[in-house]
């Protein structure tokens, strides 16, 4: 995998069968995500604690730039892209808050969100599922009754049409 | 782009070789409507009318692909499903290389997207698959390689593999399947892109020309016996459309296969271009001319091995 940087990079000294584990553990037992969904994919890591799924049947040749989706991060802990949410969050059991359309437009443009009460009934403090009915959003940080939007800028808009 | 302003060569060249000359100039007149094609990874076209129904905002089915859908409205992009990667806007043409082999890709588990950034047609190839097998989506340009990236990323495709390598260097593959849409002197988007003729000259056209013809030869060597590989470019010029394709012929045992596609008009290539005739098997091959669907030109064949 190709480096963006010589960023200084702790040393990782888990296994990658471990971290590998660690991942498919914490999508079953945060989002109710079961490893089955995955067992026709491959679960790749590359540098800086990035996971990616994608095809089974990888190449060797010519170099590899990306192999599949990121779908999470290890720095510590697992943190789930927003990528991942969007494809699989109709799976998504637990940990998801429906937000509301106003909600919504504040996501969608970036900003962080707050709830209320009534909607945390299907949701506990860390990374949650942001829905709008059938419409899978990404990923927010819930903490207390905000949700910290994670949102990559480049993916961020203005929505005028709900 | 005001068409007075169109090189005289330009009009030289193509208006002898089209049924309406007053029309095709008046199209390249013309902006492009904005298009869109709907992601099946995430949703479907009834869920997509229904929902731009209740915004109010009008969209037309395309009759040829039950997926592509024209706006004359600029705010389909600040929509709910721009957002979530439910739609992914696309020009018409572009749509058609991946759907000319449909049929073929539901057997396939091996897809080469030989030229892929910005990643329309990987989209659209993840999509057809369902997120299956494995695509590899090539490109040279490092920079363009981003785009092709945060694409993939919006609409959830998962089955595919990026690499970043000149085409004519890639190692020995089979590929049961091959996307090859060229880079070319995209004479046909000029009605997206008014700064086209800046650039324009027929040394550019044979520059792209002998590019295209190592890029087909290395493509046909990728492929495996039986496969098929569609080669497109959106440009008018014969250099880089019937004469890429008669280079291949007449050096390897290709096949061109018919193309139909229904409620799109399809126009016939060349049989020849400056007083050199092309293999016959070329009228396989089809062109499509911008004042005849209203959408950009196009150039498209389907080879088997």
């Amino acid at each position: 995998m190709r480096r963006d940087s010589e960023e200084y990079e702790p040393r990782e000294t888990r296994s990658p069968k471990d971290l590998q584990r660690m991942v498919l553990d914490y999508l079953d037992e945060r989002f109710g995500l079961e490893e089955k969904l995955f067992e026709k994919l491959g679960l790749y890591l590359a540098s800086k604690g990035r996971v990616y799924l994608g095809p089974k049947s990888a190449i060797a040749k010519p170099r590899v730039v990306t192999l599949g989706l990121l779908i999470a991060r290890i720095s510590g802990a697992v943190k789930p892209s927003t990528n991942l949410l969007q494809v699989f969050g109709k799976k998504v059991t637990k940990n998801f808050i429906e937000l509301t359309k106003e909600q919504t437009i504040v996501f969608a443009n970036g900003s962080d969100v707050n709830v209320e009460q009534n909607q945390l009934a299907d949701a506990s403090e860390g990374y949650v599922l942001l829905r709008y009915h059938e419409a899978q959003l990404g990923c927010g940080l819930l903490k207390g009754k905000s949700i910290k939007n994670m949102l990559p800028k480049a993916k961020r808009l203005e929505i005028k049409y709900i | 782009m005001n068409v007075s302003e169109l090189p005289s060569r330009f009009t030289e060249r193509y208006c002898p070789l089209v049924d309406n000359e007053e029309a095709f100039l008046a199209s390249l007149g013309r902006l492009l409507p904005k298009s869109f094609r709907v992601n099946t990874i995430k949703s479907s076209a009834s869920e997509v009318k229904e929902r731009f129904s209740g915004y109010g905002i009008g969209i037309k089915q395309m009759p040829w692909y039950e997926d592509a859908f024209v706006s004359d409205n600029p705010d389909v992009g600040s929509t709910l499903e721009h957002f979530a990667g439910a739609i992914y806007m696309q020009e018409l043409v572009s749509m058609l290389p991946p759907i000319i082999v449909r049929e073929e890709l539901r057997e396939s588990r091996f897809v080469l997207d030989g030229c892929a950034a910005p990643g329309s047609k990987t989209t659209q190839l993840s999509a057809l698959m369902q997120n299956r097998g494995t695509i590899v989506a090539n490109d040279l340009d490092y920079m363009r390689i981003k785009a092709l990236k945060f694409n993939l990323e919006k609409t959830g495709a998962l089955n595919v593999v990026i690499t970043n390598q000149d085409l004519r260097m890639f190692p020995p593959m089979q590929f049961d399947l091959i996307i090859l849409d060229v880079p070319c002197s995209a004479e046909g988007t000029i009605r997206k892109s008014d700064g086209l003729f800046s650039s324009w000259s027929e040394n550019a056209i044979r520059g792209a020309s002998s590019v295209q013809k190592r890029l087909i030869r290395k493509g046909f060597d990728l492929l495996k016996p039986g496969g098929t590989m569609v080669y497109s470019t959106c440009t008018f010029a014969p250099e880089e459309n019937e004469a890429v394709l008669d280079h291949l012929l007449a050096d390897t045992p290709a096949v061109l296969e018919p193309i139909a596609i229904e409620g799109l008009k399809l126009s016939k290539p060349l049989e020849e271009w400056e007083g050199g005739r092309f293999d016959p098997q070329i009228s396989n091959a089809i062109r499509i001319w911008p004042h005849h669907n209203d959408t950009g030109g196009f150039f498209i064949a389907k080879v088997r091995k």
